[in-house]
């Protein structure tokens, strides 16, 4: 993409921000809560269906899941701040985000399952119950999560500045580069500096930095080695914050289904539920990515290093702090 | 450094409404019935809840009720089934408003409730004394129906009034621009005041769909 295409995602997220501050969306919300309405009705009708035996009723069943999930992600929500967030705030390719915000989206279906056949169904809890377990237990802890992966990514910004504050202008001393390749993950724009650590972390176990000391290297554990590491945490944590917050509506079908004794359509239905959910959070990655490199591209060449511990710091304070509001709006 | 706030609005564009996540996850069709005494005064309010297809199905089956699948529910059933939404917590304010000229009206709790099965919907009515007599005059009573945690959508579909003849009722949809902007001053406020957390904006009420009564008397 060039600049001008670059830059066009940023004034895009940035006048979508407004619009939405504003109130602008309003009758889009509205129109959002209609066909929400629809679905649920929809979906009353597609499990009748599969109980009266209808031929393609399963398909339609998952049909109609998959659309509720995408309208029940629709209006802001926890998976989306988190992703948006760490989109921003970290130099991760799209293709990465995307997979997060799938593999969050299934996991979250999977713990309504888990929730509803482990603990509803063996400890014989009723919906109330087992909506309160996911309302007043499960959601503030990812919550919790939420806000401290924020917290982590503002930590590492303000590590990354600090880092910046004891080498002033340097051009390209080692220490830059260490520096810089630390804010970047490894696919940036400088293929030169970003293959070789790569395929030199393909040519080692990703083990721990003690087993690679010993190892004989006299530099320790590659740039690229600990990215994948912190990498992976990242996405634990990710993951885990948002799908530790079962959906109501996946809860809803699940405690229906497995009650009229069709419990395989549920769980089927719960998952298309998470498809329709990851698709909203990957869209919200893909804006966010966009804006993200719309403003590196306002910066010529080392701007682009300075900026990315701000944006890492204001996109992990954005997140815990919106995450921090949301518990107390819940309590 | 342009970027960088290009950045943060980015992200702003992302996280403004959250605290107004909850999406609803039941639908309810309400109707209001003003009802006035003989002496020109309004008494209470009757409310008909019809429930979406998906709770009603939902709630059904978990009680083991309709195990035939043919959406009629047997009258032993239904005795079984009436006041299932009826055994409100203390706290619950059971979700309907009244105000006179915009000064609250305090409502009873429910009574002589109702059930009934139509359509794959469940419907319940209840109904709500006001604590004393409402005289009218010439303002108007407006009764909201709304969920201040907004798990329940309320539409009003109808509005009534009983017992007088020259009073009209109209049913007020919500503005959803206008409600946000309440929702956004309302986290501007709480934003800037910790001690705020304790009583959260009722944002919901905003939201509210209302029936107003104004009679000529």
């Amino acid at each position: 993409m060039g600049r001008g295409a670059l830059m066009a995602g940023t004034v895009l997220a940035c006048g979508l921000g407004v619009v939405w501050a504003l109130g602008g969306l309003g009758p889009l919300q509205g129109w959002i809560l209609e066909q929400q309405r629809a679905a649920q009705s929809a979906l009353a009708g597609a499990v009748r269906a599969i109980k009266g035996g209808a031929p393609m009723a399963l398909a339609g069943l998952l049909a109609v899941c998959f659309a509720y999930g995408f309208l029940h992600a629709a209006g802001p929500g926890h998976g989306k701040l988190v992703i948006g967030g760490y989109a921003v705030g970290r130099r991760v390719p799209f293709g990465r985000l995307a997979g997060l915000a799938l593999v969050s989206s299934l996991a979250q279906a999977a713990v309504a399952v888990t929730l509803v056949y482990g603990v509803v169904a063996l400890l014989g809890l009723g919906r109330a119950e087992a909506e309160g377990l996911a309302e007043e237990v499960m959601a503030p802890v990812g919550t919790l999560m939420v806000a401290g992966v924020g917290l982590w990514l503002a930590w590492r910004g303000l590590r990354g500045l600090r880092g910046q504050a004891a080498q002033p202008g340097q051009g390209h001393g080692p220490a830059q580069h260490d520096n810089h390749a630390h804010h970047h993950h490894s696919h940036d724009h400088r293929p030169d500096h970003a293959h070789h650590p790569h395929d030199h972390a393909h040519g080692h176990s990703h083990a721990e930095g003690a087993v690679c000391d010993s190892c004989g290297h006299a530099h320790g554990p590659t740039l690229a080695e600990v990215q994948g590491l912190t990498g992976w945490r990242d996405a634990l944590a990710l993951i885990a914050g948002i799908a530790i917050r079962p959906c109501s509506g996946a809860l809803f079908l699940l405690i229906l289904t497995w009650q009229l004794g069709i419990a395989g359509a549920g769980i089927m239905g719960a998952f298309a539920m998470g498809l329709g959910t990851a698709m909203v959070t990957v869209a919200v990655a893909g804006m966010a990515v966009w804006a993200r490199e719309g403003a590196l591209a306002t910066l010529p060449g080392q701007g682009a290093a300075r900026l990315l511990p701000w944006l890492e710091l204001t996109a992990g304070l954005v997140v815990a702090l919106a995450a921090l509001m949301l518990l107390t709006a819940g309590l | 450094m342009r970027a960088v706030w290009a950045g943060v609005a980015g992200l702003a564009a992302l996280v403004v409404p959250l605290p107004a996540d909850a999406h609803p996850h039941i639908f309810i069709d309400a109707a209001i019935e003003v009802v006035f005494a003989l002496d020109g005064q309004a008494e209470g309010v009757r409310l008909r809840w019809s429930y979406d297809d998906f709770f009603s199905l939902t709630l059904v089956a978990e009680r083991g009720l309709d195990p035939d699948f043919d959406g009629v529910l047997t009258p032993e059933e239904l005795a079984q089934l009436n006041g299932f939404d009826m055994g409100w917590l203390p706290e619950f304010q059971g979700d309907t408003y009244a105000l006179l000229d915009s000064a609250p009206v305090a409502l009873s709790r429910p009574m002589d409730w109702t059930v009934a099965y139509e359509g794959g919907k469940l419907i319940s009515t209840h109904y709500r004394r006001f604590d004393a007599p409402v005289d009218l005059g010439a303002a108007a009573l407006v009764v909201q129906a709304y969920d201040p945690g907004y798990y329940t959508a309320y539409t009003v579909v109808d509005a009534t009034a009983k017992g007088r003849d020259d009073c009209t009722v109209e049913i007020f949809e919500l503005d959803r621009a206008a409600a946000d902007q309440i929702l956004q001053d309302a986290l501007a406020e709480f934003a800037g005041d910790e001690a705020a957390e304790a009583d959260f904006p009722a944002v919901g009420a905003a939201y509210a769909e209302e029936a107003r009564v104004i009679c000529e008397g």
